[in-house]
């Protein structure tokens, strides 16, 4: 049962994945990436990574991913331009692809890790500590320093956004009372010197 | 004390920097730059008091490690002792006189630029720096424990004399001569750097104590240079550093440059070109006298070259008019009498000769400077003559200067040249029998020349033209004075430091002399009288005085009108020692012409053909062009600056992860 | 918990803490107190630079539960961003001020850039070292776009943005395959697994590349160095300034913490590797640099060269060679400074200094800064006396030491190749005439002393080196 539950959404999670980009439409992809971060969430759910999963449906597709519909829909993206090259660079860009998905796969693939490499994890006792709370006890101790750090990280985002995109200037054009008094003849007027120049 | 031999270092390139880079007035300038050597020149006395009257224990510590590689360490540091103390006390105080005299020399020096010129206006701020940084490269020199740190004074003395002898840089003849300064000097310094590099070699060290003290361990190596041709390592590393000691303290070949070097402004000739730069090399060989010791070959060569440089260069000055020239060959030629003692294994007298030489060769330079400002800058001496009534104090001092030159009893000359005599006397290697003529000989010479350019510029007829004569009249107190400063111990200095120079063991400990060689002993120390008296019987006082019986003869009252007759009957003689005896020719023709052929071969063929068009503007083409076709890789698409990490990635993971 | 040494930190939460204070300082007082985010972030240093030095600890302290380490490497570097950072404000100010930039944004990003160097420069476990990376990033991206106006530094925001997100998935993707492998984040027990050689070492040499790639792209290493060029050029010349110097060393240290502190002994794989983006930055770096005719993009590729020296003396896995690519971190910046500084100086109101006709007889018109310049340069190139010369000698040293004469000779060619784009500058300086009748700059005092400062110590370093070796040498062992 476990197993066919799992192969669903990995087929489902590889499909909306591929999908992403290969869509025309923008908002398309971003549904398609929408349903891809659902069939991950299940998967991690599977293994018993409750918060994780409970986080990324929340944040991801309940936040980021609306937001970004938005802004594409919004935007209004000429679907013909984003698509050209494509098939241009499709034959480059498959083979490199191709050549370093083998080069993983010879490395992270049944081979190394496989269930003879690395046994599946134990399933967890009914009555142990679940997930979110030893991920809440770590998080507050042993890793505070990152903690804050990533809360840094954050407001640095925040700030930087503002930055970026606030502008207090006034786009229409205006009288200011202020510059006209402290202009001076010399702003307005610049003297050049010029060699006299003879017609040839 | 450390903070001290700092100071005394430090404190001359301080005021060199500060008046050189800063533009300060010139007011300013002379200021800081005689503050600072004076600080100098007054420390340097009291560690004199300590090394030399106290008897304190010999300093040798670095104060910085300048670069550690390996196991080496190259450092700056101090080996103060009673040589470099004595050392210190001369360069300091000749500088200093050298500086004070310099604001009555160069006060209207703008005026010998050419017109609006632009280095006309800060030239004499630039003087007084190029003089202070000398001082500085100097005390590097003496006060090293290193042969580093004696290698970068070396070189820089050897520079700002080269910017010194250049100073005047709109007179072609000015460059010409820095230029050959410096083209002679690098020879010299080939060869030291070659003895460097061998002691380093051999020693694995550069410090003076441990070389010193493994010297013997070393003494009886010999190396193979030529095939089948065994030297002994220790001649081979001594003759090469002597012959950076003949570059730079001009010593026949090398002698060539210093001449032309009078073409610097006077002040200079005297601190560098007589008191102190020229005698780097005889300091030098005295320093590293535990190496010289162990080779008489080496010691027999140096003999030889003395003696060489002492008769022959004596010769030229009879027949120089320039008033300069005539001190210049008096230069060479006692240097010349200082290398004949270090032959003679005499350190000590060449040291002590080399001290009072100091002081009146100085002193006979600022006098000739003297007469220079009076006269306009004028140096022909057959426009001089009875200059003594209008210019008494140079008069007197120049007299005391000539009378210590040529060794009259009692003056400071009398003293150190004798016993550079008599070690020759004493000595028993080749070439001093050789060596003892030419000296005995060249004191005749000396007091010829220097009786002759004396008698020619202070008495007999007054030579120059009317407007001159008018405005004749002593210089300043600046020039004066310290005229006067260095007249004193040219006459007293020899009397005091005869006893503990020579015989009483100052520098025991510090100059190494075998004791076979030892031309002093303290048993045949009969005091200072004895000196003399036993001076007053022997041949040198006695050319000396015939000498001067000469000139006064021939330049002054009598037979005046026979010099011309001489030079009539040996004309092929008098075109000999005018051409120098050719080696001014000589290296025009065949060192700088065939260098010059050999330039231009390889200029047209080596340069022009095989680098230039070969390799340089070929290869300069190819990464050009190499540049532009890769800067097209670059091409400002983000999904092609993404593909090319990503063809990084590939490229990383297959080769170092799946092929190795 | 474990909080014990806290005190550690201090300089971290100063740093933090003031960014906060100016942030709101400037929200509410930049109209009547005009400059305060300026004077306040320049404060800050100084205070940072007092916590940091009056902190001793003798050995190497690892606190907060293993994610935090003080060590003398930590504190030299800390030190020299401090003064970096001091001296890129100073530098940038009246630049800021002509392009109407001079905002507390700047600043405060800034400080927030230099805390996630600091945070680099003292991780002790992959989390710390990626939230760091991460908060030092995200600020020059904001930085690099700080000028709204300008297309051409959108453009390279948006460029070094991506990529710079793409390297980052790479270094965390490497991470989690060590973490997955050796079941730590913490530098000291994945050196302990790894050591014990029961981990199947094509697993982790796997992981490795990902992590360097990570590292070759923040020190803009070839062929991950595709950013670097555009965004010097892009970004305002006070930003290339600050992206050029400090980060640089904070590189050093994430290299000298992932690649010897924690894999140390995958040192024969990474020393391959390193040699690989070594040889590539020295050739690309030095050739593409002739073509250039824009500043910026040309010291951008110097840029990429100077990396490669910098990998030199890493690949030869000893700590004397360490020492030794410390010393030409160091270094770098510090001619960075300086030629950056001056071109920011010889820009003004309405004019980007930034070609190279635009030194043109720099002599004629500012000697003085045109012979602070021809020492920055020389000392780039390399030649004694100046400071460059020892950087390249004591990297080079270290790599015949290590028996790769062939290496050695390698970066002495392209050097030489080099010095030809160095010497043009001082060609177009001192031998040809001035283009324009460009105005003769007088900046404030501060500036002028300061880059005269900065111009001397790259001379008087040189010739006295031994000081900031023995420093290096010492942060080291």
């Amino acid at each position: 049962m476990v197993q066919f539950i799992f192969y669903l959404f990995a087929t489902v999670l590889i499909f909306a994945a591929v999908r992403v980009i290969t869509v025309k439409n923008p908002v398309h992809a971003a549904l398609h990436l929408v349903l891809a971060f659902f069939s991950m969430a299940a998967i991690w759910l599977l293994l018993e990574a409750e918060f994780l999963a409970i986080a990324l449906v929340l944040v991801y597709v309940g936040a980021v991913m609306v937001l970004f519909l938005f802004v594409v829909m919004m935007l209004d993206i000429n679907v013909a331009t984003v698509s050209e090259g494509f098939t241009r660079y499709l034959s480059s860009g498959f083979l490199v692809g191709l050549l370093i998905l083998l080069e993983m796969v010879a490395v992270v693939g049944s081979h190394h890790f496989g269930l003879k490499a690395m046994p599946a994890p134990t399933p967890m006792a009914a009555d142990a500590v679940v997930n979110t709370v030893l991920l809440g006890n770590v998080l507050y101790t042993e890793y505070v320093y990152p903690f804050e750090l990533a809360a840094i990280i954050l407001l640095v985002a925040m700030v930087a956004a503002i930055a970026l995109v606030m502008r207090p200037k006034r786009w229409s054009k205006y009288v200011k009372p202020e510059d006209q008094v402290v202009v001076k003849a010399q702003d307005r007027l610049t003297m050049v010197k010029m060699t006299a120049e003879k017609e040839s | 004390m450390e903070n001290i031999y700092l100071t005394i270092v430090l404190a001359p390139l301080i005021g060199a920097i500060i008046a050189g880079l800063f533009s300060v007035s010139r007011q300013t300038a002379h200021r800081i730059t005689v503050t600072g050597v004076a600080l100098s020149c007054l420390l340097s006395v009291y560690v004199f008091k300590l090394m030399v009257l106290d008897g304190a224990k010999p300093f040798d510590g670095a104060v910085y490690t300048w670069l550690a590689s390996g196991n080496i360490q190259f450092e700056i540091g101090f080996l103060i002792d009673s040589l470099s103390a004595v050392m210190m006390v001369v360069v300091t105080f000749v500088s200093l006189m050298v500086h004070i005299y310099t604001i009555g020399y160069m006060a209207d020096d703008e005026h010998i630029w050419p017109h609006d010129s632009l280095s006309a206006k800060n030239s004499y701020q630039r003087f007084f720096s190029y003089i202070s940084l000398f001082t500085f490269s100097m005390l590097t020199l003496v006060m090293s424990n290193n042969f580093l740190q004696l290698f970068f004074g070396w070189e820089a003395v050897g520079l700002v004399s080269y910017l010194l002898i250049g100073f005047w840089f709109h007179r072609e003849t000015a460059v010409y001569a820095n230029l050959k300064a410096f083209l002679v000097n690098r020879v010299g310094d080939f060869g030291f750097l070659l003895g460097i590099a061998a002691i380093f070699l051999y020693f694995g060290n550069l410090h003076y104590a441990d070389v010193f003290s493994n010297a013997d361990a070393l003494a009886h190596i010999t190396i193979q240079i030529l095939p089948n041709q065994e030297w002994s390592l220790m001649s081979v590393i001594c003759i090469l550093l002597f012959i950076g000691a003949m570059g730079k303290s001009a010593q026949v070949p090398l002698h060539v440059w210093l001449p032309d070097s009078m073409e610097g402004p006077t002040p200079i000739s005297a601190l560098i070109h007589a008191a102190t730069m020229v005698t780097a090399g005889i300091f030098m060989v005295s320093r590293m006298s535990p190496l010289y010791e162990l080779s008489e070959t080496a010691l027999s060569f140096i003999l030889v070259i003395g003696a060489l440089t002492a008769l022959f260069m004596g010769f030229l000055g009879l027949v120089q008019n320039d008033i300069k020239r005539v001190v210049a060959y008096s230069t060479l030629s006692q240097l010349g009498y200082m290398t004949v003692a270090l032959g003679a294994s005499a350190y000590n007298a060449a040291i002590f000769h080399l001290m009072t030489h100091a002081f009146f060769k100085s002193l006979l330079f600022l006098g000739a400077g003297s007469v220079i400002i009076a006269m306009h800058h004028e140096q022909d001496m057959r426009k001089m003559g009875g200059l003594r009534k209008y210019l008494p104090i140079t008069y007197w001092t120049s007299l005391i200067g000539s009378l210590a030159l040529i060794g009259f009893p009692m003056f400071s000359g009398f003293f150190s040249k004798d016993a550079i005599i008599e070690a020759v006397h004493h000595a028993e290697r080749a070439g001093a029998g050789f060596a003892y003529f030419a000296v005995v000989a060249g004191v005749f010479i000396t007091a010829l020349y220097s009786f002759r350019m004396f008698f020619l510029v202070f008495h007999g007829k007054e030579r120059m033209d009317k407007h001159t004569r008018e405005h004749l009249h002593e210089p300043a107190n600046v020039v004066t004075w310290p005229l006067i400063a260095l007249a004193v111990p040219s006459v007293v200095i020899g009397a005091i430091a005869l006893g503990p120079m020579l015989y009483q063991g100052l520098f025991h400990n510090v100059i190494f002399i075998a004791e076979a060689h030892n031309p002093f002993p303290m048993a045949h120390y009969q005091g200072v009288w004895g000196f003399l008296i036993h001076g007053l019987t022997q041949w040198p006082f006695f050319l000396a005085m015939a000498g001067v019986a000469t000139a006064a003869t021939l330049y002054w009252r009598g037979f005046t009108h026979i010099p011309a007759q001489i030079q009539a009957r040996l004309s092929w003689l008098h075109t000999l020692l005018v051409n120098k005896y050719g080696f001014d020719d000589f290296n025009e023709k065949v060192f700088a012409g065939g260098s010059r052929a050999l330039g231009i071969f390889l200029w047209q063929v080596g340069d022009v053909k095989l680098i230039d068009n070969g390799m340089v503007n070929g290869s300069a083409n190819t990464v050009g062009r190499i540049a532009q076709k890769i800067r097209h890789v670059q091409t400002g698409y983000l999904y092609h600056y993404a593909f090319a990490m990503i063809i990084g990635l590939l490229f990383l993971l297959g080769w170092f992860v799946h092929a190795a | 918990m474990n909080l014990a040494n806290l005190h550690l930190l201090l300089p971290e939460i100063f740093v933090l803490s003031m960014a906060c204070v100016i942030l709101l300082v400037d929200a509410y007082w930049r109209k009547c107190l005009h400059g305060i985010a300026y004077q306040l972030s320049q404060a800050t240093l100084v205070g940072a630079l007092l916590f940091t030095a009056f902190i001793s600890v003798k050995e190497p302290v690892i606190a907060l539960s293993g994610t935090f380490v003080w060590d003398s490497m930590a504190k030299v570097l800390k030190l020299f961003i401090y003064v970096i950072t001091f001296t890129v404000f100073l530098y940038s100010r009246q630049y800021l001020i002509d392009r109407n930039l001079f905002k507390g944004e700047f600043f405060v990003l800034g400080l927030f850039a230099m805390a996630g160097m600091m945070v680099m420069v003292s991780a002790h476990h992959f989390l710390t070292l990626y939230l760091g990376l991460e908060l030092l990033s995200l600020s020059l991206y904001a930085m690099v776009a700080m000028h709204r106006d300008s297309a051409q530094a959108s453009e390279a925001a948006m460029k070094y943005f991506v990529l710079g997100a793409l390297a980052s998935g790479m270094l965390l993707y490497g991470m989690s395959i060590i973490y997955g492998l050796t079941g730590s984040l913490d530098l000291t027990t994945i050196a302990g697994v790894i050591a014990e050689n029961k981990i199947e070492p094509m697993l982790l040499k796997f992981g490795l590349v990902f992590i360097l790639i990570g590292l070759a792209f923040k020190l803009g290493a070839v062929p991950f160095h595709m950013w670097l060029p555009d965004v010097y050029q892009g970004a305002p010349t006070a930003v290339t300034l600050f992206i050029s110097s400090a980060p640089k060393l904070a590189a050093f240290a994430m290299l000298m913490r992932l690649l010897v502190e924690g894999l140390g002994s995958l040192n024969v794989d990474w020393q391959g590797m390193l040699l690989f983006l070594s040889v590539l930055s020295m050739a690309l770096g030095n050739i593409v640099a002739i073509a250039q005719t824009n500043v910026k993009r040309m010291l951008a590729y110097s840029t990429i060269s100077h990396v490669g020296f910098l990998l030199l003396g890493m690949l030869t896995a000893k700590e004397a060679g360490y020492a030794a690519a410390m010393f030409y971190t160091m270094v770098y910046t510090l001619m960075s400074l300086g030629a950056f500084g001056l071109l920011l100086l010889l820009s003004h109101a309405g004019f980007e200094a930034e070609n190279l006709n635009d030194f043109k007889g720099l002599n004629r018109r500012q000697p003085w800064y045109a012979l602070i310049m021809m020492i920055v340069v020389l000392s780039m190139a390399g030649v004694p006396p100046m400071l460059g010369f020892w950087a390249k000698w004591s990297v080079l040293s270290q790599v015949v030491a290590g028996g790769f004469m062939w290496l050695a000779v390698l970066a002495v060619l392209f050097s030489v190749i080099g010095a030809f784009y160095y010497l043009r500058i001082i060609k177009l300086m001192y031998f040809d005439a001035p283009t324009d009748n460009a105005p003769v700059l007088k900046p404030s005092a501060d500036i002028h002393w300061a880059l005269t400062l900065n111009g001397m110590v790259i001379l008087v370093l040189g010739v006295l080196p031994e000081s900031l070796m023995t420093v290096c040498r010492v942060a080291l062992s």
